[in-house]
Parts: structure tokens; C-alpha cells; sequence
């Protein structure tokens, strides 16, 4: 073989070689990363019209629709599919009111692959649309949410944003039931989203989102609400909360907060309105309690009492009459004069019916810090009740470790501490039920589009707070305070009310705010087996701002009403 | 060297027009690829001639004509005794620089895609790369035929040397780095197996190395293409969009590809999916098992035609047949390289295959010229 032939037959070789070497990269390409590649260019190849998945219904406890949905469309349009502009923006524009050049022009972009022609359009219209078999426009079933009751309950039930994600109330803490999973229809088409002929379009129908239903009354929630309403127009308050719920099980019947909004004209442009209006103050804000709280302070002392605690006063005890406590070098005052006779020679249940401040004072400076801390810590203030809802407050209490015994005494009587109405609604329910802390709940049941219970929920016992005795001997003073005391306008022949009044002064930077009240009562019925408690909260009432003459009448109201609905017999 | 002289010496008696049926496997296998070339040509390009120009046949009535007239010249070709050609080494090279020239003189020459890579007259247009490369085989082998014993020296080979850079740097003006890489290829080859010493061939190839890396650099464009041929998502939208689409092509395609003329890539997600990435839809339409059949016969091609040049009884009809064959594998090599991202991407057809009657009718044109050498060069029964 002369010199050249070998020559000729290394490059014979050297080709072969860089042959084998690009086979082995098509052999990887096609046959090894296939697969990865594969899922990246089917992301290329089709366009998507959504096929928007219907969400979930909201209902009450008795299956009353509070958020639906209504029936509407969208119509879409993908200009590159659009065969004959001009025919199909004529009749778009004759169909829809919409200017025939806006329509023109969109239908003509070709730098966008999917337009929006109309949102919210009727069944009537999609169909004419749809027998004019126009090329390139489509259609796809939205979400138009309806609240049948507009304002009732607004903030609980909250809404949804404009692409229809639940945002606040339940509507945005249920989200993961409500929503459903959107589909899609796929268009196969060309790099520029012109559909390819003969090709296949494939259809990934939507899943429907599940329908949750509330431990929500609407009729009770309606009672509350025209009570409430009436109470603002009446005192020329400035807001005013109620909520109502069941103490044996923690499932809340009502919430209101006025103001409130349509959650049909949600006022989505002006935001610190929006905010201010949508907000839930029951669960997001505090408050200082005032003479309320000195429920929870009996509860100790009851207890501490039964359990041998020396330092506890029994009920039979009798407290000074002097209208003032001095502690750490400052005077604590009765909001009363103490003239007259006035708050002399109190047992327990007279302190209660009175409200009178000092006798709370002796009880929590005998209790102790630690003592009666361990008691803030069983009814959860300071920390979260653990409601179904977004944004909890838990209020504000000193720490342990800081407070001074001025500041004790004044907790003792519901001052130097703020709480959310919904911490307070459940601490007292957990005073009087037996002393069993019930975590307080909004969902009762969740259920699929066919309409089978996927989820149920059941009463959460979250502690212990004092004991049956205890409780029962407190509940009977407080139905002392309706029928004798300051809670007598909430008293119903025959109910057996049982609650107690709270008149607090607001502060505004650190300092008391003159003629600046909190009017509020906490009642229940009945006493000895409690199924229905009420708080109403009254902001800034003008004129007369007492817990008794204000908010009072109102839970009284409530009662009332309730007792009609549910036509409730006397218990005696 | 001294088997081939005997050789030359028994080949004057040759010119009597003796010629047989020559190498007609190799015959075929090519007529078979540029016919299969135009098949792919019409499924890779009807959708796009249909969108831009209203006719879906446009670019494969073009690519049939090619096919025609490039039949034609291989046929015509084939009866021309190849040595007669020997003298026109020097005015076809000549006539090659010319046309390179002429792609930059304005008015003449067109650009496309940022590159001046052809001359016009009117609809009528020519890629003179692709005519240099046999301009150049035709010259480099007349020039070694005249005078063997040259070419063992260093000396000797410069005008080769020297002729090829000028060929390279006229291609890399325009600029067309693919197109460079394989004219340079061919001309190291051509050195090689003209009998090119060791010594000189080191001398050629070391800083041919160094100046690779050098042409990189000098050029930021070809950097960013180099940064893109090695992750091509990093610029998904430019520069990297091209081979990631080839990429998507060929993924598509898997063992057994998704059927002839069922390619998705094809619409208008793969540019040039008719000219210099048609391997790509190909990949796609036929799998790996069509791309891997398509190499055989392309390999297939290329064995024949070394086989040719081994069996060539004259030194001139060797250089000739191996400076053509080798610059059809080359080509071949560097476009599936390009396609597959194993070299950055750059404008090469594959040859035969690739919508471009200029390269096909000139590809057909040489492969006529091989065919031609083989019939002249039948074992002669007759004349033993």
C-alpha cells in the first residue's frame, strides 16, 4: 500500500470517528434527553383559552345561600385564528354595544395571542356568538359572585378579587375549598398562534370548587344586625360589634360590625375605606374591657376559693365599703361615689351586680400575680383563640414578668389589659359552660360539587379553665346582675339572662380620652345550661354611655329575638 | 507515489474514450439522497412558502429544478474525461476569488440574516462559497499532479497554503465562519493527502490550533454564540432560541420519529427549517433511526467515493475525487454537528439535502465529476 492510500484511508478513519461522535449526540438528544425536551416544547405548540372552574358556594348552618355565583361568560378572541376581521368585529360590535373600531383593532393586534373582548356577558349573547360561527372567538364560563343578603355578615363572609381568588373573610380563608381547579381548551398552533389545520383541540375540564357551609344563623345574624343598626342610629355611635355564639360548642352564630358595605359594590377604589369597612373588629381589633372582665376575676376567685386557696374570698365574704384601694402609692377609685350607702358591705354577687371596682382590686392583689396570670393564661388572653378566620388579634397583656401590683389591680377590674370581643365572647363562655374552653368556629361542614360531606368539623375543647361548681356558682351572680344589677335591661321574664355590664373610658395616645366611651355587655341564656351568649360592643355612644342603658337593651333585643325565632319555651 | 506514476504512464492509452459503467452504486446512493433531500426540502418548507409567499410548492419547485439541472451536469460531466481538466486548476480558482469578490461590491452582492454571502442578478442567485470549495479541490490537485515531488517540501505547498487562506479569508469576511472552518479542513486535507511531509504538516496544523481560539476572541459575537451553543436557555429568545428549537425538533422525533411530513417544529417554531437545519426536521419526522440511516448512506457515499480515489490510477483523478469527497463529508460532519449543538451554530447546508440549488447542482456537479473518474478508470479487460 503506497504512502497516499494510507493516507487516504486515516482520513476514511478520522471521518468515521467524527461520524460516530455527532450519531452518539443524536442518540442522546433523541433517545436519552427526549423526554425533558418533549415537556418543554409542548409548552410551545399550543395556546390555552381558560375554562374557569365554578367556585364553591357559601351557605349559613341551615343551608341558606350566602355567596353564589352567577351565570356568566367571557368572550375571547385570538387574533391570529381570526380569518375575516372585519365580518366578525361588525358583528361582535353590533352584539356586544362595544365600538366597532376598538373591536377592530383588537381583533387586528397580532403582537397579543389571547384577548378579552367582553367579561360578564349573558348566556343570550354567547350563544347568538356562538351560532355565527365566527373563527377565532371563543368563549369560557366566568365566576360573577353574588351575595343574595348584600351586607349581612359582610366581613365574616369577605370576597373575592377581580379574578375571582377569595381574598378576605372566609371567602379568602377557604380558599383551598372554594376555588376549584381551572381547565383549559388547547389549541394546537404555529409559532405565531395561527390554529394548524386538522389539528386536535383538547379539552381539560374544569373541577369545581366545594361548597362550605358556616355555623352561621343568617336569621340570627339578620336579629343582630337591625339591633345593632338600631343602636348606632340611637347613640350616634361611631361602630358598633356584636357577636353571638354558643358556649357549649364554640360555633359562632353571628358577627356583626358596623359599618359595614354590599358585598355586591365592594368600594374596591377607595382603599382606607375599603379597608376600614371590610374589616372583621370582632377578631382583628382590641379593646379595653372594662367592668366586663370582672367576670373573669369572680371565675378565679370562686375557684381558687372551692380549691382551699386561703388567700381567696368565699361568697359568703363581706368587702370594705371605702371607695378607694391605695396600691403602690397610687388610688385606685369606685367609678361610684360610695355616698349614701351606696356599694356598703358587698358579698361577691353584690360587688357583681354593682360593679363595684375595689372588691375586684382585693381579689386580684389576694390572688397574686402568678395566680391570677395562671387564670389570664386559661382563658387565652394574650394569646390566639384559634378561630377558622385570618388576622387574629391577641390582644395586649403586660407580661408577667413586668407587672407591678397597680397594674394587677387594675387588670382585676378590666383595665391595663385590651382584648378582641372575640377573646372576651369565649373566655366568658368558658367561664360559665362548666369551664370548658371551646376554640370558637365558622365552618360547620364542607361538601363536594355532587353535594357529599367531605369535611365536618367538631367542637374543639382547647383547655380547662375553672371548675363545674365554680362556674355554676358564678353563673348564678351573674343572673343576679341581669334580674338585681346594672343588667337589667337585658332581663326577660322567664329566660333566665344571665350577664354583666362594661363601661370603659377610651384612650388616645396614652392619655384618657374625655367623654370617649366603650359601652359593652356580655349576657347568655340560660344560666344554669348556656346555649346562646351575646356581646355587644358599643363605640363612642354620644349622650348616655353607660354599659347598662346602652348596650344592654340591645343584647336584651337580640334575645328577644332569638327566643321568637327559634320559638325557645320559659324555662321556669 | 512510484505505484501511481506507473500508473499515470499506463493511463495515455485510456484516452480513447474507453469508459464503463463506472461506480453506479455510488451513482445512485446520490441521486437517491438529492431526491430524498427534495422530499424533505417540500415537508420541511411548505407550511412557511404557504404563510410567507401564498405557494406551498415554492421552495420545493425550486429545489426540483436544482435537482433537474444538477442531474443533468452530473450526467454530462460523468462523459468528460477528467483529465482534460488538469489545466483548469488555475483559471478556476481565479474564478472562484473573483466571485467572492463580488459579494462585496454593492449592488451585487445580497445580504441576509446580517451576512453577504451571495451575488445576484435579479431572481437569479449564487453562493460563490460554495463554488470556491471545488474551485479550490480543482486547483490544489492540478497543482500537485504537475509536479509530485514538490509537494515534500514546505516550500512547495505554499502557493496551497496561501491560495486556501485567501479562499478562508474571503469566506470569513462575509462572514461565514462554517463555511471557513470546512474550506480550511479541505485545505489541510488536501496537503495531507497530496504527500504533504510530516514536518510540514505540523507547521500547518499547530497554529491553525492556536488560531481558533484567537478568532474567537477577536470577535464578540462569536463568543456570545459559543456561551450559547453551551446553554442555549440562558437566551432562550436570542441567541439561543435557534438551537433550542432544533433541540425541541429532534427530542420530538425520539426512536422512530413522528411520520414524514407530521414534524411540528416545522411550523415556524425552527427557522431555516428547509436550508441549513433541515436535519432537524428530519430528526423529528424520521427519529433517530432516519437521522442514523440518513449517515449511513451518507457514509455510504463518502466510502465509495474514497474508494474511487484509492482505485485511481493517476495522481491528478486521486486528488480530484478525494478533495471532492472529502469536502462533502466535512460539510455533512459540521451541519449535523451544527444541528445536534455540538459546535456553535453557523449557516452550512448539508450538502445534497438542504434547500440551496446552488449547493445542490454544485455538489451533483462534483459528484458527477467522481462518477466520471470512476467510469474512466474500469478495470480495462479489454486493453490488459
Amino acid at each position: 500500500m503506497s504512502v497516499l492510500r494510507k493516507r487516504l484511508f486515516a482520513v476514511f478513519l478520522a471521518i468515521t470517528f467524527l461520524f460516530c461522535l455527532f450519531i452518539g449526540r443524536f442518540f442522546y438528544i433523541q433517545v436519552v434527553w427526549e423526554d425533558e425536551l418533549h415537556s418543554l416544547a409542548l409548552d410551545q405548540w399550543t395556546r390555552e383559552i381558560p375554562v374557569v372552574a365554578e367556585r364553591g358556594r357559601i351557605f349559613d348552618r341551615n343551608g341558606e345561600l350566602l355567596a353564589g355565583n352567577a351565570t356568566a361568560y367571557s368572550v375571547y378572541a385570538r387574533a391570529n385564528a381570526v380569518s375575516d376581521a372585519d365580518r366578525t368585529a361588525r358583528f361582535l360590535s353590533a352584539a356586544l354595544g362595544v365600538s366597532y373600531d376598538e373591536i377592530y383593532a383588537k381583533l387586528t393586534d397580532r403582537t397579543k395571542s389571547e384577548i378579552t373582548i367582553v367579561r360578564g356577558a349573558e348566556k343570550s349573547l354567547v350563544q347568538k356568538i356562538e351560532g355565527a360561527n365566527l373563527n377565532g372567538v371563543y368563549y369560557a364560563r366566568d365566576n360573577e359572585r353574588v351575595y343574595p343578603y348584600g351586607n349581612l355578615a359582610c366581613q365574616t363572609i369577605g370576597f373575592t378579587s377581580f379574578d375571582k381568588t377569595g381574598t378576605t373573610g372566609v371567602e379568602g380563608y377557604y380558599e383551598k375549598y372554594l376555588a376549584g381547579k381551572n381547565g383549559e381548551i388547547l389549541f394546537e398552533t404555529d409559532l405565531v398562534g395561527v390554529d394548524l389545520e386538522d389539528s386536535t383541540v383538547r379539552y381539560i375540564p374544569a373541577t369545581a370548587g366545594m361548597d362550605v357551609r358556616l355555623t352561621l344563623d343568617y336569621r340570627i345574624q339578620a336579629i343582630a344586625e337591625d339591633a345593632m343598626a338600631r343602636v348606632m342610629e340611637s347613640s350616634l355611635a361611631k361602630a358598633a360589634q356584636c357577636i353571638v355564639l354558643d358556649p357549649s360548642n364554640g360555633e359562632i352564630l353571628a358577627m356583626v360590625n358596623l359599618p359595614s358595605y354590599d358585598l355586591n359594590e365592594i368600594p374596591r377604589d377607595d382603599l382606607s375605606t375599603l379597608n376600614a369597612l371590610t374589616r372583621n373588629s370582632i377578631v382583628c381589633d382590641i379593646y379595653e374591657p372594662g367592668s366586663t372582665f370582672k367576670i373573669i376575676t369572680a371565675a378565679a376567685d370562686l375557684e381558687e376559693w372551692l380549691r382551699g386557696n386561703g388567700a381567696a374570698f368565699s361568697d359568703r365574704y363581706v368587702f370594705s365599703s371605702a371607695r378607694t384601694r391605695t396600691v403602690d402609692g397610687t388610688t385606685i377609685k369606685c367609678w361610684s361615689d360610695h355616698a349614701n350607702g351606696k356599694h356598703s358591705n358587698q358579698t361577691l354577687a353584690e360587688a357583681l351586680n354593682n360593679s363595684c371596682n375595689p372588691c375586684f382590686v382585693d381579689i386580684a392583689l389576694a390572688l397574686g400575680t402568678e395566680t391570677f396570670y395562671s387564670y389570664l393564661k386559661a382563658f387565652r388572653f394574650g394569646s390566639a383563640t384559634g378561630i377558622d378566620f385570618a388576622g387574629e388579634s391577641v390582644g395586649m397583656l403586660l407580661p408577667e414578668s413586668t407587672v407591678r401590683d397597680c397594674d394587677l389591680a387594675r387588670i382585676g377590674f378590666g383595665q391595663t389589659i385590651a382584648v378582641s370581643p372575640l377573646q372576651l365572647a369565649c373566655a366568658v363562655a368558658a367561664a360559665v359552660n362548666g369551664g370548658n374552653y371551646y376554640a370558637p368556629r365558622l365552618l360547620s361542614e364542607v361538601a363536594d360539587s355532587d353535594g357529599a360531606v367531605v369535611l365536618r368539623t367538631q367542637p374543639i375543647l382547647a383547655g380547662k379553665t375553672v371548675s363545674e361548681e365554680a362556674s355554676r356558682l358564678l353563673s348564678e351572680m351573674l343572673e343576679g346582675v341581669v334580674r338585681d344589677g346594672s343588667g337589667k335591661k337585658a332581663y326577660i321574664e322567664g329566660y333566665r339572662v344571665a350577664g354583666k355590664t362594661g363601661t370603659a373610658q377610651k384612650y388616645e395616645n396614652g392619655q384618657i380620652a374625655q367623654g370617649k366611651y366603650v359601652s359593652s355587655f356580655v349576657g347568655y341564656f340560660p344560666a344554669d345550661a348556656p346555649r346562646y351568649l351575646c356581646l355587644v360592643v358599643v363605640d363612642e355612644p354620644q349622650g348616655s354611655y353607660y354599659g347598662s342603658t346602652v348596650a344592654a337593651p340591645c343584647a336584651g333585643e337580640i334575645f328577644n329575638g332569638m327566643i321568637g325565632l327559634k320559638k325557645i319555651q320559659p324555662f321556669i | 507515489m512510484k505505484a501511481l506514476s506507473s500508473a499515470e504512464r499506463a493511463g495515455s492509452p485510456l484516452r480513447e474514450r474507453a469508459r464503463g459503467k463506472g461506480d453506479l452504486l455510488f451513482l445512485f446512493s446520490v441521486l437517491a439522497l438529492a431526491a430524498y433531500g427534495t422530499l424533505c426540502v417540500y415537508s420541511a418548507s411548505y407550511y412557511n412558502a404557504e404563510t410567507l409567499y401564498g405557494d406551498g410548492f415554492f421552495f420545493f419547485r425550486k429545489q426540483l429544478f436544482g435537482f433537474a439541472v444538477g442531474a443533468v451536469c452530473m450526467i454530462a460531466v460523468s462523459f468528460l474525461d477528467y483529465r482534460k481538466l488538469k489545466k483548469s486548476g488555475l483559471p478556476a480558482l481565479i474564478v472562484s476569488l473573483v466571485l467572492l469578490a463580488l459579494v462585496f461590491v454593492p449592488g451585487l452582492g445580497k445580504s441576509n440574516y446580517g451576512a453577504t454571502r451571495w451575488i445576484g442578478f435579479g431572481s437569479f442567485t449564487v453562493q460563490p462559497s460554495e463554488i470556491a470549495k471545488y474551485g479550490y479541490v480543482l486547483f490544489a490537485a492540478g497543482y500537485c499532479a504537475k509536479n509530485p515531488a514538490r509537494m515534500r517540501t514546505f516550500r512547495g505547498i505554499l502557493p496551497l497554503l496561501g491560495d486556501g487562506l485567501a479562499v478562508c479569508l474571503l469566506i470569513m469576511l462575509e462572514p461565514n465562519m462554517s463555511v471557513t472552518m470546512c474550506v480550511g479542513a479541505l485545505m489541510i486535507g488536501m496537503i495531507f493527502l497530496g504527500g504533504a511531509s510530516k514536518k510540514s504538516l505540523a507547521a500547518v496544523c499547530v497554529p491553525v490550533l492556536f488560531a481558533v481560539p484567537a478568532l474567537i476572541a477577536a470577535e464578540p459575537y462569536r463568543l456570545d454564540r459559543l456561551s450559547a451553543f453551551l446553554n442555549p436557555w440562558a437566551s432562550p429568545q436570542e441567541e439561543g432560541y435557534q438551537l433550542i428549537q432544533s433541540l425541541y425538533a429532534l427530542g420530538n422525533g425520539n426512536w422512530f420519529g413522528t411520520g414524514l411530513f407530521r414534524s411540528r417544529q416545522k411550523y415556524r417554531f425552527l427557522p431555516f427549517s428547509e436550508s441549513d437545519f433541515i436535519l432537524s426536521v428530519i430528526g423529528e419526522e424520521t427519529g433517530f433511526f432516519g437521522v442514523l440511516a440518513l449517515f449511513l448512506v451518507i457514509g455510504f457515499v463518502v466510502w465509495r467515493g474514497f474508494r474511487i480515489a484509492g482505485r485511481c490510477e493517476d495522481l491528478y483523478g486521486y486528488l480530484l475525487v478525494a478533495g471532492i469527497t472529502l469536502s462533502f463529508a466535512v460539510q455533512s460532519a459540521l451541519n449535523a454537528l451544527v444541528v445536534s449543538g455540538s459546535i456553535p451554530p453557523t449557516g452550512l447546508p448539508l450538502p445534497l439535502i438542504s434547500a440551496g440549488n446552488t449547493s445542490l447542482i454544485v455538489t451533483m456537479t462534483g459528484m458527477g465529476l467522481v462518477y466520471g473518474v470512476s467510469r474512466h478508470n474500469e478495470r480495462k479487460k479489454f486493453i490488459r
